[in-house]
């Protein structure tokens, strides 16, 4: 009589094991569901919607129009496609030279330091929470003909710098002002890598004879090394979109010297309201960009790995 | 340990007196790298309190000659802040809700609840963090218009949760807490939403007040978004509103100019000194993103 309550038994729990389970994955899918709704309805359906649309004209009123590669066309005859790409080139350029070394340098500084280190950071990383547009009503004022820093100029008896209206000067008036609020969070990261290093490294770099620059630069820098190349092809992918502070400042002025790609993008499609065209540029800028993105995937990856 | 002591300099080098004058010299550099941070927060903030006159003067002068308090009072009547600043809260208050409830789900999903095909679901969540946004903006755009969202603030709120870069944080934080905790709980009879809300989300507040930061500073300092969204005036978030009404015009004394921009940056500074800590550690985290 027992036996068979016995066998039966586990083959109960058995059968409720995997209702069971299977409760637990409908439960498991429902707490997914929302999530996937939204990254479908508002991140791929646009995605998918942009590489439509750039082969339509888009018209609110008369309706869609499907006109095959025009869009195409019309960016590839349009002069200022070709002045935006330089100007984005130019752009990226100058963040490099003039950004990107700031916050390795002074990383090292301050790690240097035995006193004041927080003070320091906490200064460091303040414009990074000034809110951009705080930020461009600052530093128009700086750059006027009779702001503080032609003030000093003036006084130091050389000739007045027109920052934003000069041509030559605009975009990097600009970048200045863009390394200035940002180097603070690249110059926190690196500091925790250069914090990081075994201080008995050094030791005994010092004790083989090596100096201060050498030990710098047979230790410290190779050891950020990777921290390095990820945060160059971030800056790379960051810069190769920027336009909020052009199109704020300067409206891509003066002459379209600060006109860049993505800005013109937003302009094709918000002065010109020609979608389709916007649409397409922004296609071919993900074809760019997208052998950047699988760069910085596979750096990652590695480093996912290494830590 | 005495290798603690030291760093890229051992004591032995400050004792030359070339490596000395040079330390200095970086001292000095980094002293004036804090200046340049500082002044210019403190210029706004004293410029709002200078009389027009003086703002005007050139060479400019750092402190005011007479103390205009009253610059703050005609800033805050200049434009109705507290409608824009009310917006603004509006916006990060969905938005964190849903990224806490939306995301929270899907992060402790992908963690403790072992669904099948759950590598792949991860893959279609991460993969969008390699698309650029700004190649899709227009299309974004169009795709609110579509929905019929444009001026509401659902078009805020509910793609606020479509981040897969919080989402890599919240796994990556909830695949540090212990399965045990789980089982315990699934043992006492509990079922996946409450071993969700009543444990995951709990333990999980530290990422959570760092995600708060990111998505205050997104909502606080996003102007250019919205100006698109957002067609009435009466929605505007606080950043829009000053660009379109502060930055853009042309007919508002400087000094009262000042006065508005210091009053807004005056929040996310005071946000910022207060939870450095957490701040610090979400720029870690966030290092991977930049």
């Amino acid at each position: 009589m027992n036996q068979p309550a016995a066998v039966s038994k586990p083959l109960d729990t058995q059968v409720q094991r995997k209702a069971g389970r299977w409760k637990k994955h409908v439960s498991g899918y429902l707490f997914l569901l929302p999530a996937a709704i939204i990254f479908i309805l508002f991140l791929w359906v646009p995605i998918t919607k942009g590489i439509i649309y750039s082969f339509y004209t888009i018209d609110f009123v008369k309706g869609n129009e499907f006109v095959g590669l025009d869009n195409y066309k019309t960016i590839f005859n349009d002069p200022d496609v070709w002045i935006g790409v330089k100007n984005t080139l130019y752009y990226m350029f100058l963040c490099l030279i003039i950004g990107f070394w700031v916050p390795i340098l002074f990383a090292i500084a301050i790690s240097e330091l035995r006193r004041f280190q927080g003070f320091v950071r906490v200064a460091a990383y303040l414009p990074n929470v000034i809110p951009a547009v705080v930020l461009y009503g600052l530093w128009r004022w700086f750059y006027d003909p009779v702001g503080p820093i032609n003030g000093v100029l003036t006084q130091a008896g050389s000739d007045q710098i027109a920052f934003l209206t000069n041509k030559s000067w605009s975009m990097i008036s600009l970048v200045i002002m863009e390394t200035w609020q940002q180097f603070g969070s690249g110059m926190l990261i690196y500091l925790a890598a250069v914090l990081s290093i075994p201080r008995d490294w050094y030791e005994a770099a010092e004790i083989d004879g090596a100096g201060i620059f050498r030990r710098i630069w047979h230790i410290t820098l190779p050891s950020i090394r990777g921290l390095v190349l990820l945060l160059f092809l971030l800056q790379l992918i960051a810069t190769t979109q920027g336009f909020q502070s052009q199109l704020a400042l300067l409206d891509g002025g003066p002459n379209k010297a600060t006109l860049t790609y993505s800005l013109l993008i937003v302009k094709y499609a918000f002065t010109r309201l020609d979608y389709g065209v916007a649409s397409a540029l922004g296609v071919l800028m993900f074809l760019v960009l997208g052998g950047l993105a699988l760069l910085q995937f596979k750096l990652n990856n590695k480093g996912a790995a290494k830590s | 340990m005495k290798s603690v002591d030291r760093g890229i300099l051992s004591s032995y080098d400050y004792r030359k007196k070339t490596n000395k004058l040079g330390f200095l010299v970086v001292i000095a550099v980094i002293v004036a790298m804090v200046g340049s941070m500082l002044y210019p927060v403190l210029t706004a903030l004293f410029n709002g309190l200078k009389a027009n006159t003086e703002v005007n003067s050139f060479p400019p002068r750092f402190l005011p000659s007479e103390w205009h308090f009253d610059n703050y009072e005609a800033g805050w009547n200049f434009m109705n802040l507290p409608v824009f600043l009310k917006n603004t809260l509006m916006i990060f208050g969905g938005n964190m809700i849903m990224t806490v409830v939306v995301l929270g789900l899907a992060a402790f999903s992908l963690s403790k609840l072992n669904v099948p095909y759950q590598r792949a679901i991860y893959f279609f969540f991460m993969i969008t963090l390699f698309i650029p946004p700004s190649t899709y903006i227009i299309p974004n755009f169009l795709n609110l218009k579509d929905l019929g969202l444009l001026n509401t603030y659902a078009a805020f709120w509910l793609p606020a949760s479509a981040s897969a870069f919080y989402l890599l944080l919240l796994k990556n934080f909830i695949d540090g807490i212990h399965h045990e905790m789980f089982e315990a709980a699934r043992i006492d009879g509990a079922s996946d939403w409450k071993c969700f809300s009543l444990i995951a989300v709990p333990l999980s507040i530290p990422i959570f007040s760092t995600l708060a930061i990111f998505v205050f500073s997104t909502a606080w300092n996003d102007w250019f978004w919205p100006s698109l969204v957002m067609h009435s005036d009466s929605k505007y978030p606080l950043a829009t509103a000053v660009y379109k009404y502060v930055i853009s015009a042309q007919r508002l004394n400087l000094n009262i100019r000042f006065a508005i921009l210091t009053m807004v940056m005056l929040p996310p500074i005071l946000v910022f000194l207060t939870f450095q800590k957490f701040i610090m550690r979400g720029l870690q985290l966030g290092g991977v993103k930049g």
